[in-house]
């Protein structure tokens, strides 16, 4: 092509080309990590996301913000260091969050008639903003891995607190005490309801007490810090516009 | 005046640089088809999805497979065969308009891939999971694995590959080499497929439960990953573009 030729007509149409571009790649920028998001997370801390009786306070509190924060990070790595675009985190979580909810209201409850308020999933939408927020002011990946991934631990259970609070109050039922989310999972009968599969409050931590759920939460930020390390590398890696050239192939 | 009179006549009849009509009559019709599969889902999962050794499994659920493996083959070889075909030979000679109209219709591909995408790896793979938390699985071949393994995957996997077709066929920018990255994005998640071979052996080995996070399911995890790529393709689809266009938006 000769340099000296324009691919459009005017400024104007150089803007609205510009624009349009913009949109589709926002479309499918979305969409991509929406289903790459979805199928990392729901394979690696689903059955804690599904499920209301799973949602306890030690394994869910601990799990699913370790393996959520992978994403975020590696996003934040093209479109801040590219594009100075501080939504890195938000976009994979509102993707995230848009697939697991038409999933659990049209096939969760409309396929096989789980009521939503037993399948609803977690909330990330607080930890994604500080992450954003965290990176944008402080421009610094540092910064952002241990303070961010230290309160995208820390403040996932107090996000989901509002809509967890009334599941986990103790209820008495044949003789027995249990939560109410437990008696939600006692009623709907899944594959995965055998308690050698179900992996809640396992170990001595659950005799604690009230200490259960800050103390997990804890230690799931300190790894979150070394996953957001990880993750950011892997999407620096990914952001890469290398080619193979004829001659290694 | 003549020859500025036939100008404006040739930019009358020129092309459109995007074609919305390709771009909203391809994402409609993967909505309409896909709102069709759920419906079927929800008739015949029910009805003749929960014995696999019902005759009526035969007739619903075994048919559909054949079906859906056979048109894939099909359209796969047909539309990748007519893409490569009907390649260009002298690509490095277009025009610069030339090579901005084809840029929109090698995003309207990624965006086609995007939504093929979407149906694929979040709509019915964890729809999967309910169906297999409420159905005990007596076949490899259950009404979600038939629509979710050998449908959606194939579905996104052909869009995936055409895309890059077109890209390493018509653009000039991809011509000489390969783009390390875009083959990632489509490579990984076509990789996908071939570990439902893992997946079944694991599953008619190992358990009849549903544990959606067992260490089975990690090899479509790290499949999953190479959905990233699809930054890397993003960057240099913009770097180009920025070279097209940095003239006149200056």
């Amino acid at each position: 092509m000769s340099a000296s030729q324009s691919a459009v007509r005017s400024r104007a149409e150089a803007v609205a080309v510009s624009r349009t571009f913009d949109w589709m790649i926002l479309f499918t920028l979305f969409f991509v990590v929406l289903g790459g998001y979805h199928i990392h997370y729901m394979l690696t801390g689903g059955d804690w996301d599904f499920w209301a009786d799973w949602k306890d306070r030690r394994l869910w509190v601990t799990v699913a913000p370790i393996v959520s924060i992978t994403f975020p990070a590696a996003v934040q790595a093209c479109l801040w260091w590219r594009y100075r675009l501080p939504i890195g985190a938000t976009l994979c979580v509102l993707g995230l969050l848009l697939g697991e909810w038409i999933n659990r209201y049209l096939n969760f409850w409309g396929w096989t008639y789980f009521p939503v308020n037993f399948c609803f999933p977690s909330q990330l939408i607080p930890g994604a903003i500080m992450l954003d927020v965290i990176l944008m002011l402080g421009g610094s990946m540092t910064l952002t891995a241990v303070v961010g991934g230290l309160s995208w631990g820390l403040v996932f259970y107090p996000g989901n607190w509002p809509v967890i609070a009334p599941l986990h109050v103790p209820v008495e039922y044949n003789g027995m005490m249990f939560t109410l989310a437990d008696l939600q999972g006692y009623h709907y009968v899944r594959t995965g309801t055998p308690e050698y599969i179900r992996m809640v409050e396992k170990g001595t931590l659950r005799t604690f007490g009230k200490d259960v759920a800050p103390v997990s939460a804890f230690f799931s930020g300190f790894v979150c810090i070394i996953i957001y390390f990880l993750w950011h590398f892997f999407g620096k890696w990914f952001a890469k516009t290398d080619f193979i050239s004829d001659e290694d192939l | 005046m003549a020859a500025t009179t036939e100008s404006v006549k040739a930019d009358a009849k020129e092309a459109p640089l995007l074609n919305k009509f390709n771009l909203f009559a391809g994402l409609m019709l993967y909505l309409v088809f896909y709102s069709f599969i759920r419906w079927y889902e929800g008739v015949y999962g029910w009805s003749a999805g929960l014995d696999s050794f019902a005759p009526e499994f035969e007739t619903y659920w075994m048919n559909m497979l054949y079906i859906e493996l056979v048109a894939e083959v099909i359209i796969a070889s047909g539309l990748w065969g007519y893409i490569w075909k009907t390649r260009d030979r002298k690509v490095m000679s277009i025009t610069p308009r030339e090579e901005l109209r084809r840029h929109f219709h090698h995003w309207v591909w990624l965006v086609m891939y995007g939504w093929a995408i979407y149906w694929g790896a979040s709509y019915f793979t964890e729809q999967d999971g309910t169906w297999h938390q409420t159905i005990v699985r007596d076949t490899d071949f259950t009404p979600s694995h038939i629509i979710e393994f050998y449908l959606s995957y194939p579905i996104y996997i052909i869009t995936g590959v055409s895309s890059f077709l077109y890209a390493k066929t018509r653009l000039p920018t991809y011509h000489e080499g390969l783009h390390l990255m875009y083959l990632i994005s489509v490579i990984g998640p076509f990789m996908i497929l071939p570990n439902v071979g893992l997946n079944e052996w694991g599953h008619t080995f190992w358990f009849m439960e549903e544990l959606f996070v067992a260490p089975l399911h990690y090899g479509f995890v790290f499949f999953g990953w190479a959905a990233l790529a699809v930054m890397g393709i993003v960057n240099t689809e913009v770097m180009t573009l920025a070279k097209l266009l940095k003239k006149d938006l200056a």
